[in-house]
């Protein structure tokens, strides 16, 4: 990880455009900083506890609570004020204990003190699992050494100096210094993928003097002194000296064992702590995940700084009426000479300016203090409750459910607009499967790719899948089956001896390594891509069990060559190997037969296979031709493989050249691929083979359903641009139908000026071809957009060239071209280059982005979109960390975002606008009764009216929506994809909606002041007797709340008995509590003793509670009538399409619907299906090793070990001793 | 195109048994619980406001509303009601130009007599009511300016924390009952006779019985009250307990708003259509320094109460709106009907090209 920040250093050491990277993903970098180092470093003596105490170490014991029991209600409390809203009542609150305000402190500080509450109950709660969590890790139990013995302690009792030994498997406590280790020669296997989510394993050496240290008596005697860095947060570097028996021996990051990686196939290793707890470098690495916040909210924080606004108008209104009403005359105001400064008629502007206060306390209430805290509470639950516990996003294969890490972004899910996707582990499984293969132009293999069946099932035609035979072999890496291949059926074949070669090819032509028993069941391929494994693995099952290499000989267990069911050891002579790279797209092996024969065995891009094959035979090029075509539509990787007789002197007279320029000491690599030309021309066709990479499950489908809905999908890889372009084509992504732009670095000119070496002329050179290449591009686009039914738009870039791209002068062109095209495949990029591009699109375009990846490499690009998706359930564990959301399957992104993003979006709106319709509406009833009191500023309502409104009387129902509101069923959902359209363009909380809301709040509570009082003003019972001031309110009131209530039901799309408890046991509990209230004889206030009996004991009181709501909610029904009529949302249109079914129950039948297509739809497929000429794509594609160590190399950094170092290593060790021929 | 791969790995209904490899052990399994709540499958009524529902509704609410409305003017019509502006009337004519000095005046005679004609027969018992305008009753300083614990009980006679600049006479003894309300109390008296025979004006059992039992108490006697230099109101009789005094009680029960009707008695007999009301108005109380009007009114109550159009007119009119609604929804269903659930209307159907992928 801190290869990026060099990736960036470096860049700006080049003096290129560092500073236009610099602003954009500030924030994501804060992942791979390298912390400045401490001065100094550190001494450690080993083994001894007595010498390490002066230095006080920091213990191994970690805390990532935010509180402890102390500190929890301070820091808390601060936390909580550090929002506006709770700041601000609390000014309130205070404000109110003043003789300035109009309402008993009460009023504000009930409400604030449960909103306090609740959130702290919150935190504590959270804070407790984070405990318990670290309890766990603490209490872990290591083997340290005690007395020449291995106590097992818990974790957190380890100390620094302390020798421990991890067993196998075991998972290293803290960092350790490797000292030694079961295997001969003092390594041991590390899995990381805790760390970078890299399953491969890595080696770690120990230095040679500390070998010996394996058993506790050794160990015991082992006394070093260790110097090194201050503890830091780079993964990949470690200094440090050892010193032992005044012998100094330096340490690099090859003796370190990092906390949280896992020790394989080793028994045991024995280390000496030197970094613990939370100086660990992956404890420093550990980043606060930056809390995001959804679009939603900040636009949310807008509404409320409206409604300050609305506030600060209103007060200013009534402070200028104030001022102007105050005068003498109104003697019963006993304005004497000696009244108070807020009343005294000398000083009109004193007056208006204390009633501005005396006002802001009394609308308080505009500003809904329970939001953000109801908002939280159902965001909470919609996470922990909905999302971590959707059935539908269980994978039971790896037993893993959805995981929200957040509770913030649900409502972001809705809106999303970009998708960015990693491709290994995400899209794909990085399980290649030898599926289907040409042999002398014939075809075999039965399988059906998933693209093929989706293609399949868009025509209408429904696939058997076809039955595997009852003996189908399946192993890891071999998905295949044709009878007349397997068990030594081909032999029957037109062509057996083609057949042959083209087995003898997979089982030779490679760099794969057999391990572990030399039996077929038993033998695991260690390879350098899973691509070669595979097609060893077919070689195996076809007969040709590839079970041993030394590094002169592959050994082949031929079956069924000569008889059926016999079984012969053939013996290969490697003399060459031409290894694969990315230039050559090909692998040859030169190989002499046991019976002297001399064969070049070559695989390869079809392109460059085909350009060397020899003349003749063009019939079987054709048809192999086709049938790369056809595998490459399906979404196959394909490989050609060609063969050639060599005779002795040929092969001889290339020979000498090539040990010539292997043992060149410039341009060697150049050299070797110029001599391999040499020879690797009139090849032979064998045929082709088809790997299928497997996708994920129903990744396909999903993408083609969200793109349905309206989401663009960008695939970010490290991989090869063919392999992306093949995974592309495999995920529905591109089809031939599509015109492609593609930007890449591989050309020949660039190639040209690369191989002259100038630094400063290539990023010139690039940089002018890319701004071409993007203008061309951007021209022509424009052209297809103008034309109307133009096809649709692909751009795949390489990171290179990418890297250009981004640059600030060409980054707009860049933008403006991509969001044209419906996909986008950047391959070849860096993390760094990942996050650059999400934050491209989310500042430059400034949509709503998700990035979903797998490893670590996806953080970075996790972090910088405004929604991060991590698959889980696999090893690697940093990008779920990094995540919002985690998932264990792409396709479980439907369910994401189609129904619990969608939900989260429309229940978060509603509960926004209608907290906010809620209190306008309340408070302007005030602010009109305010024009009554001459501008006074007395209150209407009694001070527990107002302050139990927000928090009993109308709080729970719109929780309840919040929770249970849905509009169409998540099956609908997610058959109608077009109805996340509403979430991206914000339908339903844009400034619009608010103003309407706004404008039926003036309207009732002008209908609740205005009916109530002008109806209340005579006598109101054969008594005569006339109402007072709290008479009115508390009628003003009831109607209130069973208006607002009413409301609320009236925005619901769906009712569940909840609706009905919340909303009518709010309108109960205000009845409940005048009841008790108005019986209650308070010390000193007894404004509403016993009104509620005198109003129910009038008939005014019930044709009133009939009149009110009903004129209020009159408005909004007609206008919700007349919508719902004339401009329909869609999701009320497909309401209305499906009105007559059941709920979710028929999930399944709703599935067969699904398959069938409208005749336009069919009829437009069948257009895009139609062929264009254009080449077709015939996707070769091969893995050579990894992104990581292809960046690294080029910036020269150090890079882990990978798998194909791992096997040779290996290899060069268990067979030391056979004699070298060559 | 559909939705099969997202759901099929899934599972139905929570029935554990059905995806394809069998779940790890039951105690290690993450599977979550199945429960309605969570799989958000609560069985819920989906309302869809069509337009049937919007014609029902509104036909329904008028239907309902215009009898109601019917029967509520109808109770107030049969209300009868004598409304008589005297501030203006009352005032001598050589004082027209300087009512202040008239009003405060302590020598001039206030005494202003008028007859009144009954339009219709009143059942008794008629009720008399003052009228006052532009008097912020509600007014903030005026409100709080009482004392509740003091109004109860001998023992609160000190309570008088709210009530400056009436809370304490010159000496510092407290008022009773202090504060701005009671000082201001309403002093104009109404004497009735009819062809010369008086009319009793009952006093009694005109404040709310709550107010009269439990906020003003039987051992608390004005005290101090309308001692000091300045007179805001009527006077009270130091012997007898404010629970009594029920002028007070009606006039502390403080009004919404700044033109209110308080009761100030009745008179317990019935009147005859075309009799003549001789009416002896004293008029003591200072509307003038702030232009407030004062009414007296007679009116009889029904079901309803005091005679009130506007709910009735309230009722008609909104009843009469939603039928006129109704027919209007029903008009433009036949002008422009919408068929229900047609997929043309969504919108990704409405403009194509950016449907298809």
């Amino acid at each position: 990880m801190s290869g990026w920040d060099r990736v960036r250093s470096s860049r700006s050491r080049l003096g290129r455009n560092s500073s236009g990277y610099g602003r954009a993903p500030s924030r994501t970098v804060t992942l791979g900083r390298v912390q400045p180092q401490a001065p100094g470093h550190r001494t450690i003596y080993c083994n001894d506890r007595e010498a390490n105490l002066p230095v006080r170490f920091k213990g191994n014991s970690i805390s990532t609570t935010k509180y402890n029991f102390f500190t929890f209600l301070p820091k808390g409390l601060f936390e909580q004020f550090r929002r506006v809203a709770n700041l601000y009542f609390l000014m309130i609150s205070i404000l109110s204990t003043t003789p300035i305000s109009p309402v008993h402190p009460v009023t504000n500080v009930v409400p604030l003190s449960l909103v306090l509450f609740v959130s702290l109950v919150k935190e504590a709660f959270e804070d407790w699992k984070r405990f318990q969590n670290d309890m766990t890790i603490n209490n872990n139990i290591i083997d340290v050494l005690q007395d020449q013995k291995w106590e097992a302690v818990s974790w957190k009792k380890l100390q620094v100096g302390d020798i421990v030994r991890v067993k196998h498997d075991g998972v290293f406590p803290a960092d350790l210094i490797f000292l030694a280790s079961t295997n001969p020669d003092g390594v041991c296997y590390i899995e990381t993928s805790n760390l970078d989510g890299e399953t491969n394993l890595k080696i770690r050496k120990a230095l040679e003097r500390t070998w010996d240290y394996l058993t506790p008596e050794k160990a015991s005697e082992f006394k070093g002194e260790v110097q090194c860095e201050q503890p830091n947060n780079s993964l990949y570097t470690f200094t440090g000296n050892l010193i032992v028996q005044k012998q100094t021996l330096p340490l690099t990051p090859n003796q370190i064992l990092l906390r949280g990686c896992s020790l394989r196939n080793t028994e045991y290793i024995v280390g000496a702590v030197v970094f613990t707890g939370h100086e660990t470098k992956v404890m420093m690495n550990a980043m606060n995940v930056p809390s995001k916040r959804s679009t939603l909210e900040r636009k949310l924080d807008k509404l409320i700084l409206a409604l300050f606004g609305t506030l600060f108008v209103m007060c200013l209104i009534g402070a200028i009426g104030s001022g102007v009403f105050i005068n003498r005359k109104y003697f019963y105001l006993g304005l004497g000479e000696s009244v108070e400064n807020q009343f005294n008629p000398n000083n009109r502007f004193l007056v208006a300016t204390l009633t501005m206060f005396t006002l802001i306390t009394l609308y308080s209430t505009i500003i809904p203090i329970s939001l953000y805290v109801s908002i939280e509470m159902i965001k909470f639950i919609q996470s922990t409750q909905f999302i971590n516990k959707d059935l539908h996003m269980y994978h039971a294969e790896t037993n893993t459910p959805a995981l929200a890490r957040t509770s913030n972004l649900n409502e972001e899910l809705g809106q999303v607009e970009y998708i960015f996707s990693d491709k290994t582990g995400t899209l794909t499984r990085n399980l290649m499967e030898f599926f289907k293969c040409s042999i002398g132009g014939e075809v075999y293999g039965t399988g059906i790719t998933e693209i093929e069946r989706g293609l399949a099932e868009r025509d209408g035609i429904k696939i058997q899948e076809a039955s595997k035979s009852a003996n189908a072999v399946h192993d890891k890496g071999f998905n295949f089956d044709d009878v007349r291949l397997m068990r030594g059926s081909w032999r029957n074949e037109p062509n057996p001896d083609t057949c042959k070669e083209f087995f003898r090819c997979l089982a030779i032509c490679h760099t794969v390594l057999p391990e572990g028993d030399e039996s077929p069941e038993k033998v695991t391929y260690q390879a350098a891509s899973p691509d070669e494994a595979a097609l060893v693995t077919a070689a195996k099952n076809f007969g040709f069990f590839f079970y041993r290499r030394t590094p002169t000989m592959i050994y082949v267990r031929e079956s069924h060559v000569e008889n059926m069911g016999k079984i012969q050891d053939v013996s290969y002579e490697i003399l060459n190997v031409l290894e694969f790279n990315s230039t050559r797209k090909r692998q040859s092996v030169v190989c002499r037969y046991p019976d002297g024969r001399l064969v070049l065995y070559c695989k390869g891009a079809d392109t460059v296979i085909f350009e060397r094959l020899a003349d003749g035979n063009t019939d079987i090029k054709k048809v192999t031709r086709e049938h790369l075509e056809e595998f490459g539509s399906a979404g196959l990787r394909t490989l050609c493989l060609a063969y050639r007789d060599l005779s002795p002197e040929v092969y001889e007279s290339w020979n000498e050249k090539f040990i010539q320029a292997k043992s060149s000491l410039r341009d060697r690599e150049k050299k070797l691929d110029e001599v391999a030309e040499l020879i690797e021309n009139n090849l032979n066709l064998i045929g082709a083979t088809a790997i299928e990479d497997k996708l994920q499950e129903g990744v396909p489908t999903c993408i083609e359903t969200l793109s349905r809905a309206g989401i663009k999908i960008w695939v970010l890889t490290g991989d090869k641009m063919e392999t992306a372009i093949n995974i592309a084509y495999a995920c529905n992504l591109i089809n031939n139908g599509m015109k492609q732009f593609i930007i890449s670095s591989e050309t020949n000119a660039i190639r040209e000026v690369e191989d002259r070496g100038d630094q400063v002329e290539i990023a010139r050179f690039i940089k002018e071809e890319v701004k071409r290449e993007l203008n061309k591009c951007l021209k022509e686009a424009q052209h297809h957009l103008h034309t109307v039914s133009g096809p649709k738009l692909a751009l795949v870039i390489d990171g290179k060239c990418l890297m250009y791209a981004l640059d600030p002068s060409l980054r707009v062109i860049l933008l403006n071209l991509s969001l044209n095209c419906s996909s986008v495949v950047c391959c070849r990029v860096s993390p760094l280059q990942k996050a650059q591009v999400t934050s491209l699109v989310k500042k430059g375009a400034r949509k709503i982005t998700l990035s979903i990846g797998d490893g670590a490499n996806d953080v970075s690009m996790i972090q910088a979109a405004h929604v991060g998706v991590g698959i889980s359930g696999l090893e690697g564990m940093q990008a779920v960390m990094a995540s919002d959301f985690a998932i264990a399957q792409f396709r479980f992104l439907t369910d994401l975002l189609l129904v619990h993003g969608r939900w989260s979006y429309l229940r978060i709106c509603k509960v926004v606008t209608y907290f906010f319709y809620k209190n306008l509406t309340f408070t302007l009833t005030q602010f009109w009764f305010t024009f009554r009191t001459g501008f006074s500023g007395q209150r209407f309502y009694d001070d527990w009216f107002q302050s139990l409104y927000n928090v009993i009387f109308t709080a729970l129902p719109v929780i309840i929506v919040g929770l249970f509101d849905k509009d169409v069923s998540a099956s609908l959902s997610k058959k109608y994809p077009e109805l996340y359209k509403e979430g991206m363009r914000n339908v339903f909380f844009k400034w619009k909606v608010v103003a309407i809301w706004a404008f039926f709040s003036v309207y009732q509570s002008l209908v609740f002041f205005y009916f109530v009082t002008t109806s209340s003003s005579n006598g109101h019972n054969s008594d005569g007797k006339i109402f007072g001031l709290w008479d009115v309110s508390t009628m003003a009131f009831t109607c209130v709340v069973v208006t607002v209530n009413l409301r609320l039901l009236m925005i619901c799309n769906s009712i569940t008995r909840w609706h009905y408890i919340s909303v009518g046991g709010s309108i109960l509990a205000w009845f409940l509590f005048i009841f008790v209230y108005s019986i209650i004889k308070t010390p000193k206030t007894e404004n509403v003793y016993f009104v509620i009996y005198v109003l129910m004991s009038t008939f005014y009181f019930y044709l009133t509670l009939l009149l009110v709501p009903i004129v209020a909610l009159l408005c909004d029904f007609v206008y919700q009538g007349v919508q719902r009529w004339f401009f329909p949302y869609d999701y009320q249109i497909v309401q209305e399409i499906h009105r007559h079914e059941l709920d979710d129950r028929s999930r399944t039948d709703l599935l067969e619907v699904g398959n069938q297509l409208t005749p336009e739809e069919a009829r437009s497929y069948a257009i895009a299906q139609l062929p264009r000429e254009i080449s077709k794509h015939t996707g070769f594609a091969f893995d050579s090793p990894g992104y990581e160590s292809f960046f690294a190399s080029q910036l020269g950094i150090y890079a882990p070990h990978k798998a194909w170092d791992v096997a040779r290593r290996a290899s060069m060790r268990t067979k030391p001793n056979l004699p070298k021929k060559n | 195109m559909n939705t099969k791969g997202a759901t099929s790995s899934g599972g139905n209904d929570g029935n554990p048994s059905d995806s394809a490899s069998p779940p790890p052990s039951k105690k290690n399994s993450k599977r979550p619980k199945y429960s309605r709540f969570t799989q958000q499958e609560l069985p819920a009524c989906k309302p869809i406001l069509t337009p049937g529902w919007v014609i029902t509704a509104f036909t329904v609410v008028g239907i309902l509303f215009i009898p109601i409305g019917l029967v509520c003017l109808f109770a107030s019509e049969r209300v009868v009601e004598i409304v008589y502006q005297y501030e203006a009337d009352c005032v001598p004519a050589d004082y027209s130009n300087n009512v202040l000095a008239y009003i405060q005046s302590s020598d001039t005679n206030k005494t202003c007599t008028r007859t009144l004609t009954v339009p219709k027969y009143m059942k008794n018992p008629v009720f008399i009511y003052y009228q006052l305008d532009n008097f912020y009753q509600n007014h903030r300083r005026y409100v709080k300016s009482r004392s509740d614990t003091q109004l109860r009980s001998k023992a609160g006679e000190r309570e008088i924390k709210n009530c400056p600049p009436e809370g304490t006479t010159k000496s510092g003894d407290p008022i009773v009952p202090c504060g701005l309300i009671a000082w201001s109390l309403f002093n104009d008296t109404y004497g009735f006779s009819l062809e010369n025979e008086v009319l009793n004006v009952s006093k009694k059992n005109i404040a709310w019985k709550s107010d009269q039992e439990h906020k003003f108490g039987s051992d608390v006697y004005p005290k101090n009250f309308q001692s000091g230099g300045l007179i805001g109101g009527a006077k009270l009789n130091s012997s007898i307990p404010l629970s009594e005094q029920e002028d007070l009680i009606v006039w502390m029960r403080t009004a919404a708003l700044p033109t209110f009707r308080k009761l100030y008695g009745k008179i317990e007999k019935e009147l005859q259509a075309n009799e003549n009301i001789t009416v002896v108005i004293q008029n003591n109380y200072n509307t003038y320094s702030f232009g407030g009007g004062k009414k007296l009114v007679l009116s009889t109550t029904g079901w309803i109460g005091g005679k009130n159009d506007f709910l009735g007119i309230a009722y008609l009119t909104v009843g009469g709106l939603c039928l006129f609604l109704a027919i209007s929804f029903i008009l433009v269903y036949v002008v422009k009907p919408r068929p229900l659930g047609d997929p043309s209307y969504l919108s990704w159907n409405r403009n194509p090209s950016g449907h298809l992928n």
